[in-house]
C-alpha cells in the first residue's frame, strides 16, 4: 500500500514539472505583442535660441593656453684652455 | 773614401782602447764611493758614456754632495745619454741632491710628469739662469705655475725663459743646438698666449700668437690656436681661413682632426649649415680610412716591444708601401724633438756595445757589455711605447672629434626643423663671398685663393662669407 502511494506521488511529480516547462512556450505563442521601434529622422536644434540660467564663476571664454615648444640646444664642442698642449710640449723637452 | 773611413775607426777604437787599459786596472781595486767616482770619470774621458752612467748613477745614490768637477761630468752625460737618463733614477736619490742643478732638473720633470707642479716648480728654482739647462728649467717652471693657475707668476717665468733662451741661442755653437734653443723661446711665448687666451684675452693672446715667425717648427702647430682665437672673437671668416693652411701641399703629412671640428663650426655659427654637412662627411670618409689602417697596425702588434720601432728605422718607401697614412704618421712623430734626440742617444748606446764588444775580454767589459744590453733593452722598450702611444692617441683622438661632429650634424636638423615650424627659413644668399664681410687689422694681410698656396701666404687667409643666420618667411627670400 505504501509502496503504491509513493509510486503515484512520483508519478504527479514529474507530470507537474513536465507541464511548467512547457507552460512559457504555449504562453507566447499565444499572447506576446511585437513592439517596433521608430527613430524620428530629422531633428533640428536651434542652439541660438536656448538659454543657460545661472550666474559665470569661471573664465568668460573657451580658451586653450599655448605652451612655449622645448627647444634642445646641444653643448657644442669648445677649448677652454691648451693645457693638454701645454703639458705635450714640456714633454717634449730633452 | 772607405780607406779614410777605416783609418778613422781604427784611430778611434784603438784609443779607446788604450783609454779603457787604465779603467780596467781602476776597477780592479776593491769597490767603493771613490772607485765608483773614478771609473764614472775614467769611462766619460774615453767616450763610453752609457758605461759611464752606471758607475756615476752608484756614486750618486752613495755620496753626501757632489764636487764640480763631477757635476760638470754628469751634466755632459746628460747632454749625451739623455735626460731619461737620470729622471728615472730613483727618486729619494735625486731629491737628496737638488743643489746639483743637473740632478734638480732630473727631478723636476720627473715630478711634471707624475703632476707633482709644486714640487717640480720648487726642484727646478735650482737651477740658476746662467746655466746650460735654464731654458728647460724656466720653461717647465712657468708650466708648473700655469698648471697651478698662479699667471702672474707663471708670466714673468715664460718671460724670463724666452730672455735665457735667446741668450743661449745667439750664443750656440751649432746650428741644430740654435734651432732647439729657439723652439724653447717661441714654445714659451705661445704659453704666454695661451695663459690669456684661457682668460679670455683673445686681443692679447692674438698679438702673441703673431710674434711666430712662419718659418718655426711650432707654426703648423699654433695655427689651430689662431684659428680658435679668432672662433673666440667671433670672426668666423678669420677662423676658416687660417685651416685652410692645413689643405696645403706644405702640410700633407700632419693631421689635425680638430681642425675639421673646427672648420664645422664655423660655417655653423654662420648659419652655413650644407657647409658644415659636407665638413662633417668629408671628416668621416678621410678619418675613417685612417683610423682603420692604425687600428689594425695597431690591434696586430700591440703586444709588440719593437715592431713600432722597427717601423721607424725603416726607410720611408717601406713605411709608404704600409700605407702612406702610417708613413705620414711616422713623419710626425719623426719631428717630435723629444723623439729625435732620444733616437739619436739609442743609437749612439748601439754603437758603444759594438765598441765594447770589440773589446779584449775582462770583467769590467762583460760588466760594460751586460749593462748596456740592459740599458738598450729598457730603451727599446721605452721608445717602442712611445710610438705606439702616439698612434692610439690619434686613433682615440678621432673617436672623440668623430662623437664632436655628430652633435654639430644634430644641432643642425634640430634647427632645421625648428624652422619648419616657425614656418620659416633662412635667407640664404649663396652670392656670400665678399670683402665687406672682412675683418682685419692695419697690419693683418687678405690674400685672394686663387687655388694656389704660397708658403709666405699660410695663416693670413681669411674667407669672406655673409653670416646666413637672418632667418625669412618661406617663401619671402630673394
Amino acid at each position: 500500500m505504501r509502496r503504491t502511494i509513493i509510486a503515484l506521488l512520483f508519478l504527479t511529480m514529474t507530470n507537474a514539472i513536465a507541464q511548467e516547462k512547457s507552460a512559457p512556450k504555449a504562453a507566447g505563442n499565444v499572447s506576446a505583442p511585437k513592439v517596433i521601434y521608430k527613430y524620428r529622422q530629422y531633428e533640428k536644434f536651434d542652439l541660438g535660441s536656448m538659454e543657460i540660467k545661472g550666474s559665470i564663476v569661471a573664465p568668460g571664454d573657451l580658451s586653450v593656453k599655448e605652451r612655449s615648444r622645448r627647444t634642445f640646444s646641444r653643448d657644442l664642442y669648445d677649448r677652454d684652455n691648451f693645457n693638454m698642449e701645454v703639458i705635450e710640449d714640456i714633454r717634449n723637452l730633452r | 773614401m772607405k780607406k779614410i773611413l777605416m783609418i778613422i775607426t781604427f784611430i778611434m777604437s784603438s784609443k779607446a782602447l788604450a783609454d779603457i787599459k787604465s779603467a780596467t786596472e781602476l776597477y780592479k781595486q776593491p769597490q767603493s764611493l771613490k772607485r765608483d767616482r773614478e771609473m764614472a770619470l775614467e769611462l766619460f774621458k774615453s767616450k763610453y758614456f752609457f758605461s759611464s752612467l752606471a758607475f756615476a748613477k752608484n756614486y750618486i745614490a752613495g755620496a753626501k754632495d757632489l764636487d764640480p768637477e763631477f757635476e760638470a761630468v754628469i751634466e755632459k752625460l746628460m747632454v749625451k745619454t739623455g735626460t731619461m737618463s737620470f729622471s728615472y733614477m730613483d727618486r729619494k736619490i735625486l731629491k737628496k741632491h737638488l743643489s746639483s742643478p743637473t740632478l734638480a732638473l732630473a727631478y723636476g720633470i720627473r715630478m711634471s710628469q707624475l703632476k707633482n707642479w709644486e714640487e717640480s716648480n720648487r726642484a727646478l728654482s735650482n737651477v740658476p739662469d746662467n746655466h746650460k739647462f735654464a731654458s728647460e728649467a724656466r720653461m717647465l717652471q712657468g708650466a708648473a705655475l700655469n698648471m697651478l693657475l698662479k699667471d702672474n707668476e707663471a708670466v714673468q717665468m715664460y718671460k724670463r725663459c724666452t730672455k735665457v733662451s735667446q741668450t743661449i741661442e745667439q750664443d750656440a755653437e751649432k746650428e741644430k743646438l740654435g734651432r732647439y734653443y729657439a723652439i724653447i723661446k717661441e714654445s714659451c711665448f705661445i704659453h704666454l698666449a695661451r695663459i690669456e687666451y684661457r682668460n679670455g684675452n683673445y686681443e692679447q693672446a692674438k698679438e702673441l700668437y703673431r710674434a711666430i715667425p712662419k718659418t718655426s717648427y711650432r707654426f703648423p702647430f699654433i695655427l689651430m690656436e689662431k684659428a680658435w682665437n679668432a672662433y673666440q672673437r667671433e670672426d668666423y671668416n678669420r677662423s676658416l681661413g687660417v685651416l685652410v693652411a692645413y689643405k696645403s701641399p706644405l702640410m700633407t703629412s700632419y693631421f689635425f682632426p680638430e681642425a675639421e671640428v673646427l672648420r664645422a663650426l664655423s660655417y655653423f655659427r654662420l648659419c652655413l649649415w650644407e657647409d658644415s654637412m659636407v665638413t662633417i662627411e668629408n671628416y668621416y670618409k678621410r678619418y675613417k680610412a685612417q683610423s682603420d689602417v692604425l687600428r689594425e697596425l695597431l690591434l696586430k702588434h700591440k703586444n709588440s716591444h719593437t715592431y713600432f720601432l722597427k717601423m721607424a728605422f725603416a726607410p720611408i718607401e717601406e713605411t709608404e708601401k704600409m700605407h702612406p697614412y702610417v708613413r705620414n704618421m711616422m713623419t710626425q712623430i719623426r719631428k717630435k724633438i723629444k723623439f729625435s734626440i732620444d733616437l739619436v742617444a739609442y743609437k749612439k748606446a748601439q754603437n758603444e756595445l759594438k765598441f765594447i764588444q770589440n773589446l779584449p775580454t775582462s770583467k769590467l767589459r762583460n760588466l760594460m757589455e751586460g749593462e748596456l744590453k740592459e740599458t738598450l733593452k729598457w730603451r727599446t722598450t721605452h721608445l717602442n711605447h712611445y710610438i705606439k702611444k702616439q698612434m692610439f692617441d690619434f686613433v682615440n683622438e678621432i673617436h672623440k672629434f668623430s662623437y664632436e661632429m655628430f652633435n654639430i650634424k644634430l644641432e643642425i636638423l634640430a634647427r632645421k626643423r625648428d624652422l619648419v615650424w616657425d614656418n620659416k627659413q633662412l635667407i640664404s644668399d649663396r652670392s656670400r663671398g665678399s670683402h665687406e664681410n672682412l675683418k682685419r687689422e692695419s697690419d693683418e694681410h687678405f690674400y685672394d685663393f686663387r687655388g694656389e698656396f704660397w708658403a709666405d701666404e699660410l695663416g693670413d687667409y681669411s674667407f669672406g662669407l655673409k653670416s646666413n643666420c637672418e632667418k625669412v618667411r618661406v617663401g619671402a627670400s630673394k
